[in-house]
């Protein structure tokens, strides 16, 4: 059986792309080597771990459950358009400050899943962050600085957008980068 | 104890701990968290070389098995394929892999002959695309002779021909058998009031790091020699190995590590992918990626977790506890990498924190059909930190004892350190009851025990759990051939060295031997040298030495790297600081007894403004030569090496009564986890979780609290949830995340309060103490004793891991026929 | 862990679909949400020779009401269902049992529809559908053809669908805002498919359980209500005595399956102590 290639327009981290792929190449693959943007990590190919979690259309997903094809047309977003080493993003800056990641294999889904909630929700109650990060695996940190991240994360951020809050967050740092 | 002083080795200490560091002990943001953080790391998937192909590898759905014949040829006529391996055309290039028993267990890369656990890969393909690779796959063909399933230990232990696994050994497949006294045994038991027997089964869990292993090797035909980017450790210290599995000299090879996402030990060989990818990267000419998918690292890492059988008996005196006996039959697998080398490690802390005077170790390891045993957090001393925990808890049970009382009156007191233990070992420092205190300060234990009485009138079943263990550091590398009968290959070196060099700019860049695996080497590596030179981190890059330019250096495992990590680096600036000030003090005109390190520079002591950058000692030392002495400890330059051995063990006695001093950094830990158990769904949940732990001098408070809450995860893990669990068949039934299941932070205590107490060691720089795996040692057996204390009320008692739901229900349904009027 | 080659077609509309299935339809599967068919594929459980992407199909995804009855399109994303005020108000047992279900990336991408046509006997929505007396729409190209719940589950991944038909639609019948609901389920995660899962629906009338249903997940092959554990309860006081001997008639009559996770006697002391459970709940609500 030859199968014919499809053409894929997939638009990533604001960068338009045009590939054509066969369809059963899964999203996750698609991302890590057809664009070279291996940020997105693979844990376990069946949907259980989400180290492959991007945002879709603005929500998570699992990108090793997705194949290219079905993200014609879409909107992607992964870690790589979070934030640089030089302008990291509060999220990421929340994480490093409160060693919300240890090997580093999870953090990129951790992130992505934190930006789904906090740009959905941006005073998320505990309860909801643990909802939120209850969705992937960790094996390093036991959760608990994650949460912890996200939670500080959050914070600043509706702080740094409320007009004149005296005192508000700690260091005032600037939405988004 | 006579003769102790002689025992002893004289500390070779140069740093001795003073409480106050401008970085030690700093709870400094991470090093290596920018390029994490921006998905800018480099894990083995991550590599991609010109021309790179991809395999993929047949697993034997077979627990055991003759492998009758191969058919390939239809895999090798699809499209796209490179290459198609048989076992035995791998074995034709490569050998066995490395094994550290005495005697060793042949392990191939590809099974040859046959299979020996479900999951073992029995031929191997290489395509241009890993989707290609796996329809290849499907197009093999074998055929098997099924042999007889040895899935239970101690059938295994009696099975003859056929049921043998590796014949040439021998007609049996019990790989050791030996017996070890130390101390009066026999005595301890005779004397004593109280007998306790325990049947106790730890069942098999493993590290699943959320990476698996992988390797991208390529072979160049030009020089005849391998490069290996892969996420290993030992690379630096036995990466000859592998070079002499592929049938090369050792420095035909060149292995580069990449990061890992995680290992927690399952990473420390990885032999198996390595030897894999290198083979086929030589026999079809292009570079090999190989990657283990999930399926691939679940059947067949080769880094199971322990697998025992414990017949405990604790011998019990006035009050005190005497004398230990455990006949253990090991479930090891299929192959014998690690040799015994577990149960060695279990004998550096076998009696605990407690002053028990005898210990006999009865101690069977079965080969059966299932992936070998390896490395995971903890190698054997997590096991036996359940086992004299639950003896406790039985013991105080029968004496109708406290739990508090009984484990207070039985430690081994703060004035009496360093203390030797009956197997040889020595504990270098602690502080028991001092850790002991502030867990239960943290927990506010007694308000949760009148909240247990409280629940405990309104039906409701709430349990505090106690564990006071060890948590040694620091392994010596007699541990992997002490207890054989013939030692084998006796290596007693477990080093660790770095290399470091000051450029002209007054950068300082520090070369490490081992890799990342999601401990800090970069963080530790540079908060110990921005101690020792008083300089800014920012100065400091940390780098990663390939085989072809490292030192000796062991790598992270036995919680050894943050010591011996900075041992080496301490004993590296040290003399890095000597050549600084002399150039200086050339500089200044002054004596160098003058002069001190401060913010970056070299200065007179009380003088400020009497100084120079390092920047400026650092370019003359570099480029100006003639300006200096005609001194050739002046040379051009300023680096420095160091290789830091163990800083304190001793050899075994030939007739192991006395196993010498193996393990001696010796931290303690004591959790206290308060669960609820639901008695109708058998569920548990966390209320509270505390855990101390002493590690001595802390470098980084916070990365050694991450490793507590991520070690008590995975011990929570293998309490309750997780398990490798093959049917009487050999079929793995849980073979994937849907089955084989880690906890989620919904199964998790919601907080994990971290304390620390420190007792600094006399034997190590600073003081530190490793504490990399105390967390997974300490859980297991806290969370056991607390659900067992929970169903105190209904008479369970708690002798087998994991607590699945299923098992506590049916431990508590059980006693809820035993006793009525307890059940509603 | 890579899935086989498949030839892929995106039809614009339902008729595309339908034709799309008439042809080769024992090849052909239906990609929706595939959270629960690419895992399969990517572990070579299944190879379909030919996926039909229903993903921007339109229509399909509605939520409603449409006369007696309550709507929820089959296309329609867990997350969307469980976000809906209308859903939260006609059928709130389904909300209930979502708290159960996987975690949100999936169920951002997951359908109910593409749920019960997987027919997973340990997953939770099948059996709120028993719960519900709900109809499964399904469309072929000879037309429609509605199945009540009860005849649509009939084992491990076997539904009654015929394999040139889609499923369009979930019909719920409107029930009276007082009639009682209570769900509950043990799972080792949370999260994970239920080791057993109850669903449990009645009227109070004169004081006493009317019309009562009381459905399952994890105790057979499929999801099923158990007719004469129902009959026990219809009629009974709605109080704990008379809801643990239901409970234990529940036990009884099941016979469920045995896998690595849980044997029958747990499973049986699950279906006990949950259908108490989800019954007490219902009365308290």
């Amino acid at each position: 059986m030859t199968i014919a290639n499809e053409r894929v327009r997939v638009t990533v981290n604001g960068v338009i792309y045009e590939r054509s792929v066969e369809p059963r190449l899964l999203l996750s693959d698609f991302l890590r080597h057809e664009l070279g943007l291996t940020g997105t990590h693979v844990g376990c190919e069946h949907g259980v771990c989400g180290m492959c979690t991007i945002l879709l259309d603005g929500r998570t997903a699992r990108s090793c459950l997705a194949f290219a094809v079905q993200a014609d047309g879409c909107q992607i977003r992964t870690v790589e358009g979070l934030g640089t080493v030089d302008g990291l993003h509060p999220i990421q800056e929340a994480f490093w400050e409160k060693h919300g990641l240890q090997c580093g294999y999870c953090t990129p889904a951790m992130l992505m899943t934190a930006v789904e909630l906090i740009e959905a929700n941006p005073s998320p109650s505990r309860e909801e962050i643990r909802d939120a990060v209850g969705g992937n695996l960790c094996r390093c940190t036991g959760y608990q600085t994650i949460v912890e991240a996200v939670e500080l994360a959050a914070q600043r951020l509706s702080a740094a957008k409320a007009p004149s809050t005296p005192a508000a967050g700690e260091d005032g740092s600037a939405v988004g980068h | 104890m006579t003769g102790v002083e002689n025992r002893i080795p004289k500390s070779r200490q140069k740093e001795a701990p003073r409480g106050t560091y401008r970085w030690i002990g700093r709870s400094m943001k991470r090093v290596e968290d920018p390029r994490l953080l921006t998905g800018h790391g480099s894990y083995a998937d991550d590599i991609h070389l010109p021309g790179m192909a991809l395999a993929a590898v047949l697993r034997s759905p077979h627990a055991h098995a003759r492998i009758k014949s191969i058919d390939t040829s239809r895999a090798k006529a699809l499209p796209g394929v490179i290459l198609v391996m048989t076992g035995a055309e791998a074995a034709d290039k490569a050998g066995p892999l490395p094994c550290f028993a005495n005697p060793p267990v042949k392990q191939m890369c590809i099974a040859v002959d046959r299979v020996r656990h479900v999951g073992e890969p029995v031929a191997a393909v290489v395509a241009e695309s890993r989707y290609v690779a796996e329809d290849a796959l499907e197009l093999i063909e074998v055929t098997w002779e099924p042999l007889p399933v040895m899935a239970d230990p101690e059938e295994a232990a009696r099975a003859m021909g056929d049921g043998v696994l590796h014949p040439d050994r021998g007609d049996t497949n019990i790989a050791f058998r030996r017996s070890f006294d130390f101390g009066p045994v026999d005595e301890d038991f005779a004397q004593a009031d109280h007998v306790i027997r325990r049947k106790l089964r730890w069942s098999r869990s493993g590290a699943q790091p959320m990476e698996t292993v992988g390797a991208v090797a390529e072979f160049n035909p030009g020089t005849g020699k391998f490069t290996i980017h892969a996420n290993t450790s030992m690379y630096n210290y036995v990466g000859w190995l592998v070079a002499a599995s592929l049938g090369v000299p050792a420095h035909r090879l060149n292995i580069v590590p990449t990061l890992a996402g995680g290992s927690f030990g399952s990473k420390i060989f990885t032999h198996r992918v390595m030897v894999i990818a290198a083979t086929l990267a030589r026999a079809c000419g292009r570079p090999v990626k190989y990657i283990e998918d999930r399926i691939d690292n679940i059947t067949a890492c080769d880094a199971h977790g322990c697998d025992r059988i414990y017949d405990v008996e604790l011998a019990i005196k006035d009050g005190l506890m005497t004398g230990l006996k455990c006949h253990v039959i090991d479930d090891y697998g299929a192959y014998f990498q690690f040799g015994v080398g577990h149960h060695g490690n279990a004998l550096s802390q076998i009696t605990g924190p407690y002053r028990l005077r005898s210990v006999r170790l009865d101690l069977t390891a079965v080969l059966t059909n299932k992936c070998q045993q390896g490395a995971y957090r903890g190698f054997g001393s997590d096991v036996a930190n359940f086992v004299l925990e639950r003896m406790v808890d039985a013991a105080v049970a029968k004496l109708n004892d406290d739990a508090l009382q009984f484990r207070r009156r039985n430690f081994i007191q703060p004035d009496q350190f360093p203390y030797l233990i009956p197997t040889g070992n020595m504990y270098d420092s602690g502080n028991y009851p001092a850790v002991l205190d502030k867990a239960l300060g943290l927990l506010d234990y007694g308000e949760w025990r009148k909240r247990q009485e409280e629940a405990r009138q309104s039906g409701r079943y709430i349990g505090i759990g106690i564990a006071t263990c060890q948590e040694r550091s620091v392994f010596s590398a007699t541990e992997f051939w002490m207890l054989n009968e013939e030692p084998g290959f006796a290596l007693t070196s477990s080093p660790e060295s770095v290399s470091l060099k000051m450029d002209p700019t007054g950068k300082v860049y520090v070369a490490l031997q081992a890799p990342f695996w999601g401990n800090s080497p970069e963080t530790v590596a540079t908060q110990i040298l921005a101690e020792q030179l008083q300089i800014d981190p920012q100065d400091i890059v940390v780098t990663y030495s390939d085989s072809d330019h490292g030192l000796n250096g062991t790598g992270p495992g036995g919680s050894r790297f943050t010591v011996m990590l900075a041992g080496a680096v301490v004993g590296a600036a040290q003399q890095l600081k000597q050549k600084l000030i002399r150039v200086a003090a050339h500089m200044l005109e002054t004596d160098a007894s003058d002069l001190e390190l401060r913010d970056g520079k070299v200065g007179v002591t009380g003088v400020p403004g009497m100084e120079r950058t390092f920047a400026e000692v650092a370019l003359h030392a570099h480029y100006f030569r003639l300006s200096m002495p005609d001194d050739p400890s002046l040379s051009s330059g300023l680096d420095a090496a160091h290789v830091y051995d163990h800083p304190a063990t001793t050899l075994p006695a030939v007739d192991r009564k006395d196993l010498g001093i193996f393990y001696p950094i010796m931290g303690h830990m004591c959790h206290l986890p308060v669960v609820e158990v639901d008695v109708e769904t058998g569920k548990v949940e966390f209320l509270a979780y505390v855990a101390v732990h002493d590690c001595g001098t802390l470098v980084n408070p916070m990365t050694l609290a991450g490793h507590v809450r991520g070690g008590v995860a995975q011990g929570i893990g293998t309490a309750l949830y997780e398990r490798y669990h093959y049917d009487s068949n050999g079929q793995l039934l849980t073979a994937s995340f849907m089955d084989y299941l880690i906890p989620t932070l919904h199964e998790l205590p919601e907080e994990i309060i971290v304390g620390h107490v420190e007792t600094p060691s006399p034997f190590t720089e600073y003081g530190i103490k490793g504490g990399g795996e105390g967390g997974r040692m300490g859980a297991p057996p806290a969370v056991a004793s607390a659900i067992e204390d929970a169903l105190r009320p209904l008479g369970v008692t708690i002798n087998v891991l994991p607590l699945t739901p299923k098992h506590l229900r049916t431990l508590i349904r059980e006693a809820q026929a035993r006793r009525p009027i307890a059940a509603e | 862990m890579k899935p086989p080659p498949f030839e892929y077609l995106r039809p614009a509309d339902v008729e595309g679909v339908l034709a799309a299935l008439a042809r080769d339809s024992g090849e052909t599967k239906i990609l929706a949400g595939g959270q629960s068919l690419v895992p399969m594929m990517n572990l070579r459980i299944v190879a379909p020779k030919r996926l039909v992407d229903i993903n921007r199909v339109p229509g399909l995804d509605r939520i409603g009401i449409d006369g007696d009855w309550f709507v929820i399109g089959a296309l329609a994303r867990h997350t969307d269902v469980l976000k809906s005020p209308a859903v939260r108000q006609h059928t709130p047992l389904v909300i209930a049992a979502y708290r159960h279900v996987a975690h949100r990336p999936i169920r951002n991408r997951g359908t109910i529809g593409g749920n019960l046509a997987h027919a997973d006997p340990a997953s939770e929505l099948p059996a709120v559908m028993l719960a519900l007396d709900a109809e499964m729409v399904l469309h072929s190209r000879s037309g429609e053809r509605r199945v009540p719940a009860e005849r649509f589950f009939l084992g491990t991944f076997e539904t009654a669908a015929r394999a040139d038909e889609l499923l369009t639609a979930i019909r719920v019948p409107l029930v009276s805002e007082n009639r009682r609901w209570g769900f509950e389920e043990m799972s080792q995660r949370q999260g994970d498919y239920a080791l057993v899962a109850v669903a449990a629906t009645f009227d109070l009338e004169s004081g006493r359980c009317a019309h009562p249903r009381l459905a399952y997940a994890g105790v057979a092959d499929h999801a099923m209500r158990i007719p004469a554990v129902e009959a026990a309860l219809d009629g009974a006081s709605p109080h704990e005595a008379a809801f643990e001997a239901v409970a234990a008639k529940a036990a009884e009559a099941v016979n469920p399956p045995e896998d690595v996770h849980a044997d029958a006697a747990y499973r049986r002391d699950l279906v006990r102590s949950l259908t108490r459970r989800a019954l007490t709940a219902a009365a308290r609500r």
